[in-house]
């Protein structure tokens, strides 16, 4: 399934969520495996917000040839990966372009103002569609919810990652990521881990 | 009448009470909700609250206090303008033989007539207002023995109707009340509401003017510690003064001049001083610091005080000619008084909110 | 082992710029690390901290920014190697020290990293500690990528060695909190014993006592200093040229504004066109190498971040050398080319470019523009940043609010900074009105609090954190005790320096390394100093109100009040849920009078959310972390809590 050349290059990927989601986990797993694979990679990352329920977005740069800005420049992004709907959203009114491509967790995490009555959050179908109008082809998956019956639901940002190899723009498989997650964790954890990523994986190719 | 209940909430109390300095703290619309509290005698909104109709606005009785609907609710009858509001008959009293002896204020009518409805059961229990040091406790009594550590007057205003609340929301049922004028008309707009508040029994105070304890609190710290005084009290006129005993059994004497700056704005758009909406009203009898007034206004109030003196829990006499003509007088100059100055500011009868409403005519002829 | 530790020289990893920096520390042999936490530079201390047993290296988070200076100092003049890491505002702290280090000198290799938060990311500031290197004459040193942060510390060192000086590294959020691939050098053995010597002659640099004075000798031999590592810089490998011979357009730029300016002239294809003279030593600059290339263009543009540092010693030195070089057309902030607040970015760099050379560059159609900024405003509301779930701060300052409403003399709070300055928000209930520096809300109280003379009788508060209160706050109440302010002190003690990720500090009774310590009590310290002190758990909400409304009421003098209750994220409470929380539907009044949405309209902990279908409270069960507070500010007792065995 997985290429070894990239569709781009440099190919730049948003990785977007709330703070607590385990966003930055997600990038750095995502990138090691590429810097394994002998790519320069560059992560940018905003994480003052990261605890406090702010939106946290990660930029990826994957390149043969040498090291891009920590920012991706406007309109230039090639995939956003969303560990929550509206995040994808906001991704996009500044790095979306009609070739993007948005993979997105379906379950909201209400920002303050919509849980105290200020502003209004979208239903699925307005979702879907900014999604269809705005890119070349988008994915929403449950992934909170098959996490908490795998136990966590922090464990979505596994299956994203899993659902992104499914994708496959990015040279990397099953194997590289047990290799990779294998230098942080061990046991039961790696055990869940590679489920989480292999439910990813198959809940983009149904 | 179906318009006026539960028409505006917070914002509205906030404006055109709060804000006006209209709010004497009755606690009406305490513990309702998070959002007012009391605390050391003042009534505070924590956080906006965006109900549209709510009971602060609906139970306040310094907004939208329409006197004919409520008269009619309470009496079948419009309301008159009758300095002393309408009621069915008037005494002098004081505690019957049955009551054990204790300090009261006067005559101790209010404590004798409580006393009595909660051992007859008639209520189940009583919200009443003690004392720490200066600052009014409301409490809520059901030991019959109880209520005599309540008696007396605490000059401050209090947060009695606060109590009110927190145990009707508690489900209790059979609810004495004994509060202030302001307080009995709060207590009248809660019985009004399409749910009728449990209140069986609500005893009035005269008054026509109490003191802001944070004001108070302070104030008397110049003469004496809060926690060694006995009893307050302010002897009918033409003495002009607050007396002070302590429990050294000193008497301490303050002109009214220098408490009069105390009084919180509120009281000066007050135009009831004997409680018109209760079932019975008591105050002191003129000359006589042992006795009470009792106006008798309902049924229900009648039927209390009948029972109570045929079983020797209450004692009464007919009221002098000279002391109904005072209290008359008294009545009428706090009604005018009121009147005029909230009509003055445009707080009667307007469009928008208004304080009160009473019919057009009947407010001329009152404010001559 | 940490990868940070991997002895194979060539190896590649993936490192955050702090790890870089980490990782060129211990290529120099580092011997004493020190530092106060602050974003984003906390990582520097926390990763070496973890490895600091394995290299024998002293690693301390210092009480503050100034302490941790005076420690790293201490190890230079005992001949060891040093590092000292900081954010932006942390030099302010130092700088007093370092004004009299940069006379007196250095011995050992010594380096002040200091970590800029341009756009004020995690910062209430966007301070510049690059003006620190002009103003106090000391070297400065800024990595354009990854692999420089590596060996730019390392070389950072020898520098430091050379010239006897402290040599300053300056980082930026996007560069210590970015990642890219580094390769490592080789590890060295350090076998360094400390010592220092003072019996020698009083002015020799390695043997005399260090001072600052004699004043006029010391700074000269300061400026000396500074002369030699002019004539160092211009042979520096860190200073980079790409781009044609004559450039059109000649970009002047330094660390991650490098990275920016690379993209823009490669997204706009004018390679050709346009060259960039990439820093890496930035103060002095090195003159020669400058004006070299200031010499083949018509245009420049300098491209940094906030303030025009680097512009401004640009321009100097063309106008002296404009007899040589002649007048040059300039691009900055001072011609409004950039924006001089904010963090900068490719985008603003292409637009620069653009308008210079007169190029039309647009990413996407205008329709597609218009249509998802559109579908972002009206579907994707603001996140504002709020307490976590379980968070003690909302506790507190529910409490805090609610005591000064109550008393209703329109009292107010002194804040400064940490999570808890988020309170100025909704989330704390707009509670705080005034945010400075570090303690600035006690020293403000104290201020406040003696403006009774002028008739304020407003009740004054400040709150701190623990960390916060050993690092400014404890002169601040001194000055109120000692000056008979009548204020009140409230301690959010959440156990840690939460904001940065729960470093430790001298309250408690251990180490970064994990080494048992004794703990410095702040509750005692405070009474010694001669406050009224009372601790709290703020998750009891009555009683913290009703202490609150009692010390508002004392008029004594200086109330301290400690709220003393882990972060909802700390260790020890992290994961684990006291209490299984959930609404009770046939309870809950919703939006109906009695409650009006208190819980998710008011208190607003996001494990609560609003149900609109239903018009009910529900428990957001994912979100949630069991601290059962909510249950007691429900009006109606509708949020049940049950205990988790
Ligand atoms: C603020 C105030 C002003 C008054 N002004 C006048 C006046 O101008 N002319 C006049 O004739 N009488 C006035 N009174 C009434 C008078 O002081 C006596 O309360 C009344 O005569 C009853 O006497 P008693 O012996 O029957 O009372 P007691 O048997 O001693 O019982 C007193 C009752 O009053 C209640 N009470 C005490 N303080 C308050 C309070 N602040 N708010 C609500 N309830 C309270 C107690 O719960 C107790 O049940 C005033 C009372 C108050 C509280
Ligand atoms: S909940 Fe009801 S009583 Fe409370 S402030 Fe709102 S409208 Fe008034
Ligand atoms: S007068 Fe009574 S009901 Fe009205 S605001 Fe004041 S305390 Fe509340
Ligand atoms: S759970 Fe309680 S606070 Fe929340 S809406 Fe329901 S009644 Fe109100
Ligand atoms: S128990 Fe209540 S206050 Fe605590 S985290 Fe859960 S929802 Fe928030």
């Amino acid at each position: 399934m997985t290429t070894s050349k990239l569709p781009k290059d440099p190919y730049s990927i948003v990785i977007t969520g709330v703070g607590g989601q385990g966003n930055v986990m997600a990038s750095r797993v995502l990138a090691n495996m590429l810097v394994k694979k002998g790519y320069y990679v560059t992560i940018g990352e905003t994480f003052g917000a990261s605890q406090r329920g702010g939106s946290v977005m990660s930029h990826i740069r994957v390149s043969n040839l040498s090291a891009w800005s920590p920012q991706i420049p406007a309109g230039k992004a090639h995939l956003v990966v969303a560990l929550e709907p509206i995040e994808a959203i906001r991704v996009l009114a500044r790095y979306g372009n009609p070739d993007i491509k948005v993979l997105s967790n379906l379950r909201p995490i209400y920002p303050a103002g919509v849980i105290a009555g200020e502003a209004s959050y979208p239903n699925e179908q307005e979702i879907r569609t900014i999604l269809e109008k705005h890119t070349s082809k988008y994915w929403l998956i449950k992934a909170t919810e098959e996490a908490v019956k795998l136990g966590n639901p922090i464990l979505a940002n596994v299956m994203m990652v899993g659902a992104t190899c499914a994708i496959g723009d990015l040279p990397f498989d099953r194997n590289d990521f047990i290799d990779a997650m294998s230098q942080v964790l061990s046991g039961d954890k790696m055990e869940t881990n590679i489920k989480a990523f292999e439910l990813g994986f198959s809940l983009l190719m149904k | 009448m179906e318009e006026k209940k539960l028409t505006r909430g917070q914002q509205e109390v906030r404006e055109k009470v709060i804000s006006l300095g209209l709010c004497t703290g009755c606690g009406a619309c305490i513990n309702l909700c998070p959002y007012f509290r009391s605390h050391r005698g003042k009534t505070s909104i924590l956080f906006p609250c965006t109900v549209e109709n709510g009971r602060c606005f609906a139970f306040c009785p310094k907004i939208e206090v329409d006197l004919d609907n409520l008269s009619l609710s309470i009496f079948d009858q419009p309301y008159d303008g009758n300095a002393l509001g309408r009621y069915r008959s008037i005494f002098t009293a004081k505690a019957g033989e049955k009551i054990k002896s204790f300090e009261a204020q006067a005559g101790g009518t209010v404590s004798s007539l409580v006393y009595y409805a909660l051992t007859k059961g008639y209520i189940s229990g009583a919200v009443l207002t003690d004392r720490r040091g200066l600052e009014p406790i409301p409490r809520y009594v059901t030991n019959a023995e109880d209520v005599f550590s309540c008696s007396q007057s605490k000059y401050t205003a209090a947060p009695t109707l606060a109590v009110v609340n927190e145990v009707v929301e508690k489900g209790e049922v059979n609810i004495g009340v004994v509060g202030t004028p302001c307080q009995i008309l709060a207590l009248a707009q809660m019985k009004t509401r399409e749910k009728p508040y449990p209140i069986s029994l609500s005893i009035g105070l005269f008054c026509t003017w109490a003191i802001d304890f944070r004001l108070f609190e302070p104030f008397i710290s110049r003469w004496i510690q809060a926690s060694h005084i006995r009893k307050v009290d302010i002897p009918p006129p033409p003495a002009e003064i607050l007396q002070i005993f302590t429990s050294q059994g000193e008497k301490i004497e303050i002109p009214l001049s220098e408490i009069r700056p105390l009084v919180p704005k509120g009281c000066a758009y007050c135009m009831d001083m004997t409680s018109e909406f209760s079932d019975i009203s008591v105050g002191v009898l003129e000359g006589r610091p042992d006795m009470n007034t009792l106006i008798v206004r309902t049924e229900r109030g009648q039927k209390l005080v009948d029972e109570a003196i045929k079983e020797g829990y209450l004692i009464v006499s007919d009221m002098p000619k000279e002391n109904l003509e005072h209290l008359l007088w008294a009545a009428g100059n706090k009604k005018q008084r009121a009147l005029k100055r909230a009509s003055d500011e445009n707080l009667i009868n307007c469009e928008s909110l208004s304080y009160l409403r009473l019919k057009g005519e009947l407010l001329n002829q009152l404010t001559q | 082992m940490s990868h940070l530790l991997d002895p194979k020289a060539g190896a590649t990893y993936l490192l955050m710029g702090n790890e870089a920096i980490v990782r060129g520390a211990l290529e120099a042999g580092v011997n004493v690390a020190s530092g106060y936490p602050g974003t984003p530079s906390s990582e520097i201390i926390e990763n070496l901290s973890r490895i600091a047993k394995e290299r024998n290296i002293y690693v301390e988070w210092s009480v503050n920014e100034k302490v941790a200076l005076e420690v790293a100092a201490a190890a230079s003049f005992a001949g060891l190697r040093s590092l000292c890491a900081m954010k932006q505002n942390g030099v302010n702290v130092a700088s007093d020290f370092l004004l009299h280090l940069v006379y007196s000198g250095t011995r050992g290799g010594i380096v002040l990293v200091s970590c800029d938060d341009p756009g004020a990311l995690s910062s209430v500031n966007e301070g510049e500690s690059r003006y620190f290197a002009r103003q106090l004459e000391m070297p400065l040193l800024e990595p354009g990528n990854f692999q420089e942060a590596k060996d730019m510390t390392k070389w950072a060192f020898e520098l430091s060695e050379q010239l006897k000086q402290i040599v300053m590294l300056r980082s930026v959020t996007r560069m210590s909190h970015a990642s890219g691939n580094v390769s490592y050098g080789a590890l060295p053995e350090t076998k360094r014993k400390a010592e220092f010597k003072f019996k020698g002659f009083i002015l020799d640099p390695e043997e005399g006592i260090i001072t600052s004075a004699p004043v006029e000798w010391r700074h000269k031999e300061q400026q000396d200093k500074i002369r030699k590592a002019k004539e160092i810089f211009e042979e520096s490998p860190f200073n980079t040229y790409e781009g044609p011979d004559k450039p059109e357009l000649l970009i002047i730029t330094s660390s991650a504004c490098y990275l920016y300016s690379k993209e823009a002239v490669e997204v706009l294809n004018v390679q050709d066109r346009v060259g960039i003279l990439k820093l890496g030593t930035t103060w002095p600059l090195p003159p020669k190498l400058v004006t070299h290339y200031l010499a083949r263009t018509e245009q420049v543009m300098i491209v940094e971040e906030v303030i025009p540092f680097m512009e401004e010693n640009v321009k100097v030195l063309a106008a002296e050398k404009a007899g040589e070089i002649g007048a040059k057309k300039f691009f900055g902030k001072n011609e409004g080319v950039l924006p001089s607040v904010g963090e900068m970015n490719p985008d603003f760099v292409i637009s620069a470019i653009s308008s210079i050379l007169g190029i039309d560059y647009s990413p996407v159609s205008k329709e597609y523009d218009q249509s998802a900024k559109l579908s972002a405003f009206v579907h994707a509301p603001a996140r504002d940043q709020v307490f976590c779930p379980g968070c003690p701060h909302r506790a507190s300052f529910f409490a805090i609010r609610r005591a000064i409403e109550l008393d209703g003399r329109n009292g107010f709070v002194c804040g400064d900074i940490g999570c808890y300055t988020m309170a100025v928000r909704p989330t704390g209930f707009e509670t705080l009105k005034t945010v400075h520096s570090m303690g600035s809300g006690m020293g403000l109280a104290s201020g406040f609090g003696k403006l009774g003379l002028f008739g304020m009788d407003q009740p004054t508060f400040a709150v701190c954190g623990d960390s916060t209160f050993y690092h400014a706050v404890i002169p601040a109440l001194i000055n109120a005790v000692h000056n008979k302010s009548n204020v009140t002190l409230v301690i959010l003690d959440n156990g840690g320096t939460a904001m940065t990720g729960f470093q430790p500090h001298p309250g408690q009774d251990f180490n970064v390394m994990g080494e048992s310590m004794p703990a410095i009590d702040m509750a005692r310290i405070c009474e010694a100093i001669g406050a009224r002190v009372e601790k709290r758990n703020p998750l009891d909400l009555e009683d913290t109100l009703h202490t609150l409304l009692e010390m508002m009421e004392d008029k004594n003098g200086v109330k301290v009040l400690i709220l003393s209750q882990y972060c909802a994220l700390s260790p020890q409470r992290r994961g684990k849920k006291d209490y299984e929380l959930s609404v009770d539907e046939t309870v809950c009044l919703g939006e109906e009078c009695g409650c009006g949405r208190f819980c998710t309209r008011i208190f607003r902990c996001p494990g609560l959310v609003w149900n609109k279908e239903k018009a009910k409270a529900e428990i957001d069960q994912v979100i949630c972390v069991g601290c059962g507070v909510c249950a007691d500010i429900c009006p109606r007792g509708a949020i049940k809590r049950k205990e988790v065995a």
